[in-house]
């Protein structure tokens, strides 16, 4: 057995909705079930299950457990959490089949943003110490690194809006996206900042939603589906936590994960990069080194949808939804996690 | 470096994070019935399990369920579990003296109601098996509150508390299934 024989054959996701009237078991029960369906398989034969999602988003303890609802905990069944966008409950899901007692895992990410303050929550993720009591909130620190890249000359106002308007043309196509529609550059540098030099169309939308996602290993694989999304390669590698101690404009753990995950600069037909704000996706162009011509955000990316907790593993969905339909042979997701893209966790995918 | 004795540094972080979202739309109409005095749930199609309030699902079948699901259960049932909890003083608690946190099997419902309390019976006699039913607010003193999407819901802004129906017991195998 390889590590690199384990595929993505199953996946759903809600659609990002400003405002969900489920809570978060409720919108990954028909998911979960909508995953398994398209792998065609049993809850029941599942051998792992691993899910991704944030208390403090919640506004529970233990909050996560209930989610353990949506896969059908009885009889018990072997299972994980990480407080961790889904992408990282994937990596453990890996990790685990590769164990080679199992041959499927169910993995999933859930989070809903509507029922808090995102500028209130999240400096609770921050050092407790110098950060987080100054209320600095993922806007701000974001203001911060984009003014970096225009101090360094690696990006203009005008570069994030094009981002901006190439998601949301982007997410035309794409049915769970929240944000989409034709949008004109000059219009979007007419609006005023929210942060300056952030505008409202450099920021994600805040979102409600789900994504759960089915592996599967071996001749298992290759029975359930008919053209699995081979993982080819998955690392991820974090960064020291105080945004004054780095250096904003480039991501150093993008770039090892990725070297890590095997990725040899060679060519992507898709590129799914969690690029919550409009600046970071010119530092994780840079930080791949993707190749010219490679369909970055075919989905809208995090500008469209922003489910967080589940953004990460969204990426991956896309991505292997492009390989087993077809449409693409190779293929890249980044998930990241923390403030100004601390951590970051890169996949690499063939279609063989 | 300085000789000067070495001091911890003590610092408060007082967190307060507000959380609003309306009921859902299930736990909207479970409201509405505890107003009239009604206790509603949900049966699941496959099992026949009933959950009070309804999650929207069946957490053992992984299957969904909706308003035609829906059933009034009894506001009668049998204390399945108990216990008789002795407050002390911690920021937040309310109570002073000893009370029941007992959980109660509504006649008709397979999911036990969680911290309910039990009056009109002394603490030492209380017991799993024993037949009790809802002591109710009058209906202009019900409210939502403490109904949350989180937390499944409960019955505290309708229900004060349940009370012995003077019934014989409930003989164990009426609940064993469902013992929390």
């Amino acid at each position: 057995m390889a590590a690199t024989d384990i595929a993505v054959i199953g996946f759903a996701q809600t659609p990002a909705e400003r405002r969900a009237e489920g809570n978060e078991v409720q919108l990954l029960v028909p998911t979960v079930s909508a995953a398994l369906a398209m792998a065609g398989l049993d809850r029941r034969e599942v051998g792992f299950t691993c899910a991704g999602s944030c208390d403090y988003l919640t506004g529970g303890p233990f909050a996560f457990v209930q989610n353990l609802e949506a896969a059908g905990a009885w009889p018990p069944i072997e299972e994980s959490h990480v407080e961790m966008d889904g992408a990282w409950a994937l990596y453990e899901a890996w990790v685990r089949l590769q164990h080679g007692d199992i041959d499927t895992a169910l993995v999933f990410g859930s989070g809903k943003s509507s029922p808090a303050d995102p500028a209130a929550l999240w400096p609770q993720q921050l050092d407790p110490y110098t950060l987080a009591p100054l209320g600095v909130d993922p806007v701000s620190l974001a203001a911060l690194q984009a003014r970096s890249l225009i101090h360094r000359g690696l990006a203009t106002e005008r570069d994030f809006a094009e981002v901006a308007v190439r998601s949301r043309r982007a997410a035309l196509a794409n049915p769970h996206a929240q944000v989409r529609g034709e949008a004109d550059v000059e219009a979007l540098l007419a609006e005023p900042y929210v942060r300056d030099p952030l505008r409202r169309h450099d920021l994600p939308p805040i979102s409600d939603g789900a994504v759960a996602v089915v592996l599967a290993r071996g001749d298992r694989a290759q029975a359930l589906c008919a053209r699995p999304a081979w993982i080819r390669g998955i690392d991820h590698r974090i960064e020291v936590h105080q945004p004054g101690m780095r250096d904003l404009t480039e991501s150093p753990s993008t770039t090892l994960a990725a070297e890590r995950a095997g990725y040899d600069g060679g060519p992507l037909d898709v590129a799914e990069l969690s690029a919550v704000f409009s600046p970071q996706e010119g530092i994780l162009r840079r930080a791949l080194a993707l190749p010219e011509g490679t369909d970055a955000n075919p989905s809208g990316g995090p500008l469209a949808a922003n489910p967080v907790m589940a953004t990460g593993l969204v990426r991956i969905a896309e991505v292997a939804a492009r390989i087993i339909d077809g449409r693409a042979d190779r293929g890249l997701a980044h998930a990241t996690g923390g403030q100004l893209l601390q951590h970051n966790l890169v996949c690499l995918m063939e279609g063989r | 470096m300085s000789d000067a004795p070495k001091q911890d540094l003590v610092m408060a972080h007082l967190v307060s994070l507000r959380y609003e979202e309306p009921l859902s739309r299930i736990l909207d109409r479970f409201v509405d019935g505890l107003m009239e005095g009604r206790i509603l749930g949900h049966r699941c199609p496959a099992c026949r399990r009933v959950y009070v309030p309804a999650k929207g699902y069946c957490p053992l079948c992984v299957v969904e369920t909706t308003e035609a699901d829906e059933v009034e259960v009894a506001d009668t049932g049998v204390v399945t579990g108990f216990t008789i909890i002795t407050p002390v003083a911690y920021y937040g608690q309310e109570e002073t003296e000893p009370f029941v946190y007992a959980s109660v099997l509504l006649d008709g419902s397979d999911a036990n109601l969680g911290g309910q309390d039990i009056v009109g019976i002394p603490h030492d006699q209380v017991r799993a098996g024993l037949r009790v039913r809802a002591v109710w607010r009058p209906p202009a003193e019900r409210s939502a509150e403490g109904i949350t999407n989180r937390g499944w819901g409960s019955v505290g802004s309708a229900i004060d508390a349940f009370t012995p129906t003077d019934e014989p017991d409930a003989p164990p195998e009426q609940y064993a299934e469902h013992l929390f």
